[in-house]
């Protein structure tokens, strides 16, 4: 029981220690600087803001 | 990039968008066997998942169903059924979207795609073993975790292979931005294996004794849904929505507060199962504390995902993968609210052990991450496959058929639960009694399950004729054409 506990509670304190271990990295590196632009990341050349890139195959 | 790419072998003068095209196209195309392999075996694991699940269901009206053989009893089906369309289903739709979002945003190619090939076949085989021993009669009778001892080892194996490629490809990946995105898979892919081999030590190969026994269960059992399947969810929802309408997140923001506060709350919260049971106060306590705090990121994420389709709604009508996905958007407020509402202790005396609580899981693992593994796979295969999807119809049905399906069970579940749980708080009516007031409930339940069972047969075989390349080539929805050849998309905004 006592041993289950310490289990449980380290695994509670690590899975939340390496999230905020991870906050402080991306803090570091600058990932939370310029979040107006970060969000246009996964927008390309070809495919600009504007751009759908789905749509229902066209019936015959 | 390998040197025998087509990207390095075509004219330096090409214009700079079709060499983003090309990019993006080789990206994808190396994800090509691995993923269509965890795809092609989640769909076979959620057709065979589904008719365990109906006949589980149409057992509860209908005891006497098939129960002269013993490996279709209900104890053994149902256990059978959760874990393979958890671990069928469900985790392979995952990890198919997980490696191609995770390759697409580090605009990095596929390496090593055979230990994702070996590992993909090993999970089926864990899968299989695992499906077959509750069958057999060896389930381990621990909710979430039924699997035999024997078939769990196979899993873990499969697993630290995907493991390891998730960490090779995020330290292999373009400098930049790390989008949300590839935040919540990181998480998830680091997770994971954390939590299941913990549990697997914990209750199978060194089982803990007494009441400790449940915390295990219920920790992973929450973690299992908040820090596995939830972000991959909300990751591909992260990717598509914006990407597919070509509007950027709303708040992008309040995404990053949305992820970290996930991070950090969702993992106490797995005690509130255990509301009323042999633990310490300030257990429970903590988890429902934790389970309300879960406010921030789903109510961040729900207004990201409102305000991004705010305006753009009318693009539920063409496009498919926006309609399952905005679909398991809306499901994901729902769920989560509906979830924090349980942990409150006066809810969850009336809510549990009665159906509301099985109306709830559905609607979590079904009406949000199910339906956001369908939208991922109607936008990744085309990509994979090159050919567009056969028949605009047979979406349409699948979405209706399973729409309207999980509606209806979430629905019947809820209302008979709440019925069950009054009558099993009055005095004067007797427990055979309280169940009655459930029963016409599952009998809805069970005709939902045709439907949900009917919309499974026709994605399966759209997959299938999409793989045998059906249909007359497209030139129509223009996603798989470069730039050069069809620049008129834009119409459609």
């Amino acid at each position: 029981m006592t041993a289950g506990l310490i289990l449980i509670l380290g695994g509670l304190v690590f899975l939340s220690g390496s999230a905020l271990a991870a906050f402080c990295w991306a803090t570091k590196r600058g990932q939370f600087r310029n979040l107006r632009e970060a969000a246009l990341t996964i927008f390309d050349r070809d495919e600009p803001p504007g751009t759908p890139t789905d749509r229902f195959p066209p019936r015959k | 990039m390998k040197p025998s790419s087509l990207l390095s072998s075509i004219h330096p003068a090409t214009e700079p968008d079709t060499l983003a095209f090309l990019e993006r196209a080789e990206i994808d195309a190396s994800t090509r066997g691995p993923v269509l392999l965890f795809f092609g075996s989640a769909v076979f694991w959620l057709l065979f998942g589904s008719v365990l699940g109906l006949l589980a269901a149409w057992k509860m009206t209908h005891p006497g169903l098939l129960d002269s053989l013993g490996f279709l009893t209900f104890g053994r089906i149902r256990p059978a059924h959760l874990n393979s369309v958890i671990y069928g289903w469900a985790s392979q739709a995952g990890i198919g979207t997980g490696i191609w979002l995770m390759a697409r945003l580090s605009r990095v190619s596929l390496m090593h795609t055979k230990l994702l090939v070996s590992a993909a076949i090993f999970w089926n085989l864990g899968v299989l073993v695992g499906v077959l021993g509750i069958l057999a009669g060896d389930s381990r009778s621990i909710e979430w975790l039924e699997f035999p001892g024997y078939a769990t080892p196979i899993l873990f194996v499969a697993y630290a292979c995907i493991g390891v490629w998730a960490v090779i490809i995020f330290r292999f990946r373009k400098p930049g931005h790390i989008y949300v995105s590839q935040w919540y898979l990181l998480a998830a892919f680091l997770w994971f294996p954390w939590m299941y081999a913990t549990a697997n030590i914990l209750l199978v190969w060194q089982p803990i004794q007494g009441s400790a026994q449940g915390a295990v269960n219920w920790w992973f059992a929450h973690n299992i849904l908040g820090l596995w399947f939830t972000p991959i969810g909300l990751a591909s929802a992260y990717y598509l929505i914006p990407k597919v309408i070509g509007r950027p997140i709303h708040s992008y923001y309040l995404s990053i507060l949305g992820f970290w506060t996930l991070a950090l709350f969702s993992n106490w919260s797995g005690m509130h199962h255990l509301i009323g049971g042999p633990f310490p106060a300030w257990m429970i306590s903590t988890s429902v504390v934790a389970s309300v705090m879960m406010f921030i990121p789903v109510v961040t994420v729900a207004i990201n995902y409102h305000m991004t389709m705010s305006g753009h709604f009318e693009a539920l009508k063409w496009s498919p993968t926006l309609r399952f996905t905005v679909f398991g958007a809306l499901a994901y407020t729902v769920v989560s609210l509906q979830g924090i509402s349980m942990a409150i202790p006066s809810v969850n005396t009336l809510t549990h052990f009665t159906d509301y609580t099985i109306g709830h899981a559905h609607l979590g693992l079904y009406g949000f991450f199910s339906m956001m593994m369908f939208g991922a796979i109607y936008y990744i295969v085309p990509r994979l496959v090159g050919w567009e999807w056969p028949s605009a119809t047979m979406i349409r049905w699948h979405f209706w058929l399973v729409a309207i399906g999980i509606l209806l069970m979430v629905g019947s579940l809820t209302v008979g639960g709440i019925l069950q749980g009054v009558a099993l708080y009055d005095p004067t009516v007797s427990f055979r009694s309280s169940l009655d007031f459930a029963t016409p409930f599952r009998w809805l339940r069970g005709i939902s399950g045709v439907l949900l069972l009917a919309g499974h047969l026709v994605f399966a075989s759209l997959f299938v004729l999409m793989l045998l390349k059906a249909g007359p080539r497209r030139e129509g929805p223009a996603l798989l054409a470069t730039p050069a050849e069809n620049p008129s998309q834009t119409t459609a905004a």
